[in-house]
């Protein structure tokens, strides 16, 4: 039986979503089953008119050109591809934390990207770690 | 198998992820295996060092056969055969 992975995105800092991308690439390589549930900085990135837009440090001290360059000179695309990418090739369904939606927008589908598929409480959060093998929360 | 094995081989399909990081070589693996007949050899091209380790890694994991590695310069050539 498959592995189950809950991978939660609290941040919405570009290196916190491109490690967040990349350790769901790693999951979906190994065919896991996989829960994102996008807390109140994934939900913020995740929002259809902010998605391609998301390119800011998380930490501080991070010198943003240097971050960006560094991406660019190490063949890094952008974040979001990683979590289009895993949804393409694997079992990865994605949950907007109803909450964190209505904070910035709504918690409605459709102001967030294709890729999210349901709106929950935390109540499913809290099941789903339950369940799951491992969590990562980032 | 040995060097001489390894490029002898017939391969079915070459995945050239030379050039891009970890994980693109290993999610073009994944994506190109499904192409592969049963029995088939794939070839992965990467000049990414975490993938050296990472490619045989991940097919013991999914149940696929790592036959070796050929380092070239300025990248290595991986060949999976693909089992189930």
């Amino acid at each position: 039986m498959a592995k189950k992975m809950v991978l939660a995105l609290a941040s919405s800092g570009v290196e916190k979503l491109t490690v967040g991308g990349i350790i769901l690439s790693g999951a979906v390589a190994q065919d896991m089953e996989i829960k994102v549930f996008l807390l109140l900085g994934g939900a913020y990135a995740f929002r259809k008119d902010m998605a391609d837009k998301v390119k800011e440090p998380g930490e501080a001290h991070y010198n943003k050109d240097e971050l960006l360059n560094g991406f660019q000179r190490a063949n890094v695309p952008y974040w979001l591809d990683y979590y289009q990418q895993a949804k393409d090739l694997g079992n990865v369904t994605f949950y907007l934390c109803g909450t964190a939606g209505k904070i910035w927008v709504s918690d409605k589908l459709e102001d967030f990207v294709d890729l999210v598929d349901e709106v929950c409480g935390i109540g499913e959060y809290i099941s789903s770690i339950e369940e799951a093998d491992f969590h990562i929360i980032i | 198998m040995n060097e001489e094995e390894l490029r002898n081989l017939e391969v079915d399909k070459v995945v050239d992820a030379r050039g891009t990081s970890c994980p693109g070589p290993l999610l073009a693996a994944k994506r190109s295996i499904a192409e592969v007949k049963v029995g088939g050899i794939m070839e992965i091209l990467s000049s990414d060092a975490g993938t050296k380790r990472d490619v045989p890694l991940w097919a013991k994991k999914v149940g696929h056969e790592y036959l070796g590695t050929l380092d070239e310069p300025g990248y290595f050539r991986l060949f999976i055969k693909r089992t189930k």
